[in-house]
């Protein structure tokens, strides 16, 4: 198989690819020979006495905490700011390219609610056109009214919530076929 | 007459800053627990604790007025703390502890009631020569009649709650076409909110400044004011980063801003610590808002640089204590900022971030101070305001206050939720913030990103992954089966155990 034949990467080598697909080859994680995208790196990580995970790199300190991981899907939050990476070995790494090369652009847009909340009222219907931008729901979190719109053009296929209902984060609200 | 007991009829940080002053004034306090948040950090602090969490009534505890009353009675407290949001701002409640000779700490029911309404508040600010906005006489009752105002002042124009604060029921109309939408959203939300759809209509400033005067009264019709706070770092008209003074005034204008926050203030015989706000245009027009008759959540600012106790002055002054200091006594030096922690996700567009903290850990400093209603293992609940805590910076000058914010951020830590740190610390770093040079809009207009973080994070942040899965897997490759399915253990255990192999 062409896939597997090509040469085989480091095995002490731990890729951490971005949503956005820049990548992270991390070498050696447990040594003193630590290399990141090729580089000689001095990264400690401690716990200090009131239980906070702290890196340090180049004295200064970071506080790092592990907030999410499902199998090789992690969510790590550095400094309070979140970070997404899928873990590949180099191996999985070329399957992940060669799959997304031949993956078909997805046609489905989900809009999800981007917080828990009420659905207060829906603006739009099944089946009507809405433009890039337009707003689709409004959402009650929080004693706040939120406008909830669209990234994308099209039609609505499917509305899964009604006037009333209790959302949960990141609940599907809607379908959109582009 | 005076307190020896005093109920808070709040929570969270402002709770716990009540009960503060409360002891050192040596008053015995009371608190109420709810069953949303039984466990929370002020329930701990006060002296006796009133439970309300046995019964599961409609209205909600800290609105409950008869519940409330009932309670003070019982138990023969001599006085009530509203706190901010409740019922600070309620006359009914205010003028039921006047009725049950409670006292109600804060103005006047009337007082309440006038500058809480927002068409009574602004024929009384033009009637003591109070710049004010174009708008509607009154509130509007309909659509068309928005229409026809909105056309006569020209768009943009915004609608509010008549019975509203703290940027809800709020909408800005940017041209006739949404008007119809925007109402419809304004009279929503304000029902929802106040119990009241009533909105009023006026003309939009854009970009303005917002400048807010805390002013003090007695009941003996002393005034005083104690210098400005800039509150125009906001989202929704939600306040995230107060300060005062403000860049944006100087002497004179100060002054004459003062000076009008009290001619407001004594034209409803006001007494207690209250905040008169006003919109800044560009030019440097100022025009009254509305004044909020209560303590606010950032009065620390002007705390810090007055000096001044302004719960201990709340007391003494529904005490009957004359005020201690004359306008010309009141000295403002240095320059304070405050930073609210929200439990929100800035990158997820300011959503709530429910959860339990597991950790939390305050920079420490002759300088800092950190009101907060949180400790390890509070619960955040969506029941209430996600604000956790206040970071609150002195320094001599607004440069050094930004240094000091910065660096007291960055020892700020937190484990288990998110917050609006990494938000703070963006405003810090902001080149227009650090000159002075921005308004309400700061946030949309002039902030590339809404958190702070350096280059080298992301590298970080992925090694910290790899690193986690690197050290399961191996242990999966030596060890028995991993019970725990390396859940929540951090890096750092997995390493130690496998050196420990």
């Amino acid at each position: 198989m062409k896939l597997l034949r090509s040469k085989k990467g480091n095995e002490n080598d731990y890729i951490a690819v971005t949503p956005s697909d820049a990548k992270y080859v991390v070498r050696n994680p447990f040594s003193e020979d630590l290399r990141i995208n090729g580089h000689k790196q001095e990264i400690k990580i401690f716990e200090d006495d009131e239980g906070f995970t702290f890196i340090e790199f180049r004295n200064k300190k970071y506080l790092a905490e592990i907030t999410d991981k499902t199998q090789n899907k992690y969510v790590v939050l550095l400094n309070g700011v979140s970070y997404s990476f899928t873990i590949e070995s180099p191996i999985s790494y070329r399957r992940r390219k060669y799959l997304k090369k031949y993956k078909q652009a997805n046609k489905l847009e989900v809009v999800t609610a981007p917080m828990p909340g009420k659905v207060l009222e829906l603006l739009v219907e099944e089946n009507a056109r809405v433009k890039e931008g337009e707003s689709i729901l409004i959402l009650e979190a929080m004693k706040m009214q939120n406008e909830i719109t669209t990234q994308v053009a099209g039609k609505i296929r499917k509305i899964n919530v009604r006037a009333g209902d209790s959302v949960t984060k990141d609940e599907v609200l809607m379908e959109i076929e582009r | 007459m005076k307190i020896k007991s005093l109920l808070i009829a709040n929570r969270g940080e402002i709770a716990v800053r009540i009960i503060e002053t409360a002891k050192k004034l040596g008053i015995k306090t009371y608190g109420i627990k709810s069953i949303k948040e039984p466990n929370a950090l002020y329930l701990r602090l006060v002296n006796d604790v009133i439970d309300f969490s046995v019964s599961l009534d409609e209205i909600p505890e800290f609105l409950d007025v008869e519940k409330i009353i009932d309670a003070a009675r019982t138990l023969k407290i001599d006085a009530i703390h509203p706190g901010y949001g409740f019922l600070a701002e309620n006359p009914y409640f205010a003028r039921r502890c006047e009725e049950e000779n409670i006292i109600f700490i804060g103005p006047s029911a009337s007082a309440i009631y006038k500058m809480g309404n927002k068409t009574i508040a602004k024929q009384i600010a033009s009637k003591y020569k109070v710049p004010l906005l174009q708008g509607s006489q009154g509130n509007v009752k309909s659509v068309q009649e928005a229409a026809d105002i909105a056309s006569k002042i020209g768009y943009p124009v915004i609608l509010k709650a008549a019975a509203g604060g703290g940027g809800r029921g709020m909408r800005i109309v940017e041209k006739a076409s949404h008007l119809e939408k925007m109402f419809k959203m304004a009279t929503n939300e304000a029902e929802k909110a106040f119990g009241d759809p009533s909105v009023f209509i006026e003309k939009y400033v854009r970009n303005p400044r917002h400048i807010e005067f805390q002013i003090l009264g007695d009941r003996q019709g002393n005034y005083i004011h104690l210098g400005e706070r800039e509150c125009s770092i906001q989202r929704k008209h939600q306040k995230l980063i107060e300060e005062s003074p403000s860049i944006a005034l100087d002497e004179n204008l100060r002054k004459e801003m003062g000076l009008s926050a009290i001619r407001i203030a004594s034209a409803v015989n006001y007494y207690s610590a209250g905040t008169v706000e006003f919109l800044l245009d560009a030019d440097k027009n100022f025009f009254f808002m509305e004044m909020n008759t209560r303590i606010q959540v950032e009065h620390p600012v002007t705390e810090m640089v007055a000096g001044i106790d302004l719960i201990e002055w709340q007391i003494r002054i529904a005490e009957g204590q004359k005020l201690a200091v004359v306008q010309e006594d009141v000295k403002l030096t240095g320059w304070a900022i405050e930073c609210r922690i929200n439990a929100e996700d800035v990158q997820a567009g300011f959503s709530p971030n429910l959860g339990i903290i597991e950790k939390i850990s305050y920079p420490k400093g002759k300088n800092i101070r950190i009101d907060s209603g949180v400790t390890d293992y509070s619960v955040i609940t969506p029941y209430f305001d996600s604000m956790v805590a206040k970071l609150i910076v002195h320094a001599e000058t607004r440069d050094k206050a930004i240094a000091a914010s910065t660096a007291a951020l960055k020892k700020f830590w937190i484990r288990g939720i998110k917050t609006t740190i990494p938000f703070c610390l963006a405003v810090m770093d902001n080149k227009k913030f650090r000159k002075g040079d921005f308004n309400t809009s700061f946030i949309e207009k002039d902030m590339d990103k809404l958190f702070y973080n350096d280059v080298e994070d992301e590298m970080l942040a992925a090694y910290v992954a790899a690193f986690d899965f690197a050290a399961e897997l191996e242990t999966n490759r030596t060890t028995k089966p991993d019970f725990e399915r390396g859940k929540n253990i951090s890096p750092w255990v997995l390493n130690k155990r496998l050196k420990s192999l």
